[in-house]
């Protein structure tokens, strides 16, 4: 048997990220109450590390290592950058929070760093078994996060029911991939791609096997019909997680779509793209409408979410380069919108008291304009009102399906997208023309001020210059 | 009939017949020793494919060590059998009749598309094979990187069940022995002079 | 002769029975969480089977860290549901209405 030596210096963020979060958890049992902030502290070191060291290792062009199993490319680079930053900006905004509330423990950074190590495993996976291993350690990290408030009935319940399903939707997955495995002898996603293209004999077997790997992916998503889980586990698990959820997640799942769909069953593309034409259909008309009908911010940020990701799936289903770096540019803008509004979130919520309902926001322009207009930011964006990221990045999408003939798929979204900007409104409106309920000015820390402030900056900036993220969307698709 | 094929459908019934117990019977208690007879059926079936080591694996860890502790969960939580199984009749003519359905047409696409090429009848491998040390060579050769991310969902689910359930709970009586070494004799024993009582008149 | 079909089918049954045992227990966690097993026994008979067919190790690799992850899977499972279990004194899934669906 040959074996040649793996390139560790490829994986050397993972390697990294392991360490100092291993490092973390011995570490924080010996810390004080008090000191708290030290795990804190190396949790965002571990991430600027990461951030460093990916930067440093990215190869110039893909390259793979482990025996075809780890893929260095500009994608993953690109995707891995993104996570960092989204990460970074989550443990920044709940620390406050979890401080709040006997919430401030070394776990929480623990598990929040071994869930982003699974999405860098996802990201840069290249075999069907890795994909599988990093989709566990990130879902694992994530059913302890949602239950981490374990004297909260919601929280535990919301674990439960965000367990059973997601659990299902991986046994599916894996079925799936039995059946790749089976039709190719192989489990690197290059070999499988060249079988699923060369065999016209066996096309219905391998659209067999893709119906089962849909299932799965399109759970992660959250899109609908697999959108069950999202209101429950956004409403019922703590602010804090939820953020963790609503951000970087969103670019790990389309990572795995694109690692899937795109370079493993790749050439099945004319019968993934109806799949999901359906799926993004469905997302966009239950995730907008039903989201009118919710009283509770986070439950209506959750259905926001599915129809967002029916906006994203729209991209994929294009099947071009443009239709990618369209959909990539939509959930790394998605993922910075769903920060800013949960940031906000958190912002209004002190110790004892969640800012969950509508209600909360009436009149926030009285108490802090400028959060407000952070908030207002948030919103028309998510609406995709012009000049915010996310009336280019709709743009985008829209265009990437038209290119492909499919008009009637950019009606439909423009339609619902319209109810939506409805519900987005309404915010606004509670904001700048109700009276506060609670005229208290707000006080936050410094941090998550700055932060926070340049979270919608950011936004705005984005959607007046967008060249220069879809610049990089396109050279890491190329 | 041979012999192997007698072993495979002797097996195969069994499982499907406990696979089906483990999702109609009424006491969860049943329902872990069902998925017991399942997993002991397939580890049978895996010998029969070769695979050794899995095989024994999953007795020896999966029914050894993770069903034992289905079983414990399932003892210290205090079920109430009767409330759980409401409505679960009138769920099965309907779950009978779409899993049938399915299966049906699993089993159709399963049996016309998923055809070995011929000739390609596995090899018997021979006396001094060893399928252990097969695995284990894969494993820490070419799997080395999957086995690292393996080891961190282990430890993660350590981490998980751990800050998830442990309570230090306070007004526990536990030892501390280290106090108890420690202890002095003035600690413990106090000599208290007092007046004799006087006697009753 | 036992054939690559034979084991394919029995995983399908398996898979189906997992799924089923799902929809139907909707009520009991417990019930809930060995379905999912079910449904993991069913891809790692594929697996077995197609390495055994197929005459390639990898297969057999993959049963192994399924394993591994199943076990890890349930730890967790089990876990969350002691949790629930002690803020809510049942494991009934209708009691879970705090949050509707």
């Amino acid at each position: 048997m040959t074996f040649e030596m793996p390139d560790f210096w490829l994986a050397l963020p993972e390697m990294f990220v392991l360490g100092m979060a291993c490092f973390i958890l011995v570490l924080d049992l010996f810390l004080p109450e008090e000191r708290r902030g030290i795990s804190y502290f190396l949790a965002q070191i571990t991430v600027i590390g990461a951030f460093v060291s990916s930067l440093w290792v990215a190869p110039a062009g893909v390259q793979t290592t482990f025996d075809g199993m780890f893929v260095s490319d500009p994608l993953g680079t690109f995707l891995k950058l993104a996570i960092y930053v989204l990460t970074a900006g989550v443990f920044l905004y709940s620390r406050g929070y979890l401080r709040d509330r006997a919430l401030y423990k070394g776990e929480y950074y623990v598990l929040g760093l071994f869930g982003m190590l699974g999405m860098m495993v996802i990201v840069s996976a290249s075999s069907l078994l890795t994909i599988y291993l990093g989709l566990e350690l990130f879902s694992l990290s994530l059913y302890a996060m949602v239950a981490f408030d374990r004297d909260s009935l919601r929280a535990s319940e919301a674990a439960m029911k965000y367990f059973v399903l997601s659990a299902l939707a991986s046994g599916t997955l894996l079925y799936g991939l039995s059946l790749l495995y089976g039709l190719t002898g192989s489990l690197e996603m290059s070999q499988v791609a060249q079988f699923a293209g060369g065999h016209a004999g066996e096309h219905y077997a391998f659209v067999f096997a893709l119906a089962f790997v849909l299932v799965g992916v399109a759970f992660k998503f959250g899109a609908s019909p697999f959108h069950m889980w999202i209101p429950d586990v956004y409403h019922g698990a703590p602010t804090s997680v939820t953020l963790y959820l609503g951000a970087a997640p969103k670019v790990a799942a389309f990572a795995m779509a694109m690692r899937l769909l795109v370079d493993t069953l790749g050439p099945l593309q004319a019968s993934w793209g109806p799949m999901l034409v359906v799926l993004a259909v469905l997302s966009l008309a239950v995730g907008n409408v039903v989201a009118i009908a919710q009283t509770n911010i986070k439950r209506m940020l959750a259905y926001s979410t599915i129809s967002h990701m029916g906006f994203l799936l729209l991209g994929l289903l294009a099947g071009t380069r443009t239709g990618y770096s369209a959909a990539l540019f939509y959930a790394v803008v998605y993922a910075l919108m769903s920060l800013a509004a949960f940031g906000v979130v958190i912002l209004l919520s002190r110790a004892g008291f969640e800012a969950e309902r509508l209600g909360d926001f009436k009149g926030l322009n009285e108490r802090s304009p400028w959060f407000a207009f952070m908030m207002l930011v948030a919103m028309f964006s998510m609406a995709g009102v012009p000049p915010t990221a996310g009336f280019y990045a709709k743009l985008a999408v829209l265009a990437a399906v038209i290119d492909v003939h499919q008009t009637w798929l950019a009606v439909v979204a423009v339609f619902f997208s319209l109810i939506g900007a409805f519900y987005y409104l309404r915010v606004v409106k509670l904001m700048y023309f109700d009276a506060p309920a609670d005229p208290e000015p707000l006080t936050a820390r410094l941090d998550l001020r700055v932060a926070l402030s340049a979270n919608g900056l950011l936004l705005l900036g984005l959607g007046i210059y967008p060249g220069l993220l879809m610049g990089w969307c396109l050279a890491a698709l190329h | 009939m041979t012999f192997e094929l007698f072993i495979f459908y002797l097996f195969a019934a069994v499982l499907v017949f406990a696979a089906l117990r483990v999702v109609t019977v009424r006491n969860p208690v049943h329902a872990v020793l069902f998925l017991v007879l399942a997993f002991f059926s397939s580890a049978a079936l895996w010998l029969l494919l070769e695979a050794e080591f899995l095989a024994l694996v999953l007795v020896l860890v999966y029914v050894g060590a993770v069903m034992v502790l289905f079983l414990f969960v399932v003892m210290m939580l205090d079920i109430n059998v009767a409330v759980l199984r409401e409505g679960f009749t009138r769920y099965l003519p309907v779950g009978l009749l779409v899993g049938l359905a399915i299966v049906a047409e699993m089993g159709l696409v399963l049996v016309r598309y998923f055809v070995l090429p011929p000739g390609s009848a596995p090899k018997p491998v021979g006396p001094d094979f060893s399928n252990t040390r097969m695995l284990g060579d894969l494993l820490y050769t070419h799997y080395v990187y999957p086995f690292e991310i393996a080891a961190a969902i282990l430890l993660v689910a350590i981490v998980a069940a751990i800050a998830l359930t442990l309570r230090r709970r306070p007004g526990t009586k536990h030892q501390d022995p280290a106090a108890q070494i420690a202890v002095r004799r003035r600690d413990r024993v106090r000599l208290v002079r007092m007046d004799a009582e006087k006697k009753p008149e | 002769m036992i054939t690559l079909q034979d084991y394919l089918v029995l995983g399908a049954i398996l898979f189906c029975v997992g799924v089923a045992g799902i929809f139907l227990n909707r009520k009991n966690v417990i019930v809930l969480l060995m379905s999912i097993e079910l449904m993991l026994l069913a891809a790692n008979m594929n697996f077995v089977a197609f390495s055994y067919f197929l005459g390639n190790a990898a297969g057999q690799v993959f049963v192994f860290f399924i394993l591994t992850v199943a076990a890890a899977e349930s730890a967790i499972g089990l876990a969350i549901l002691v949790v629930l279990f002690r803020n809510r004194r049942s494991i009934n899934v209708e009691d879970i209405d705090t949050l509707k669906g």
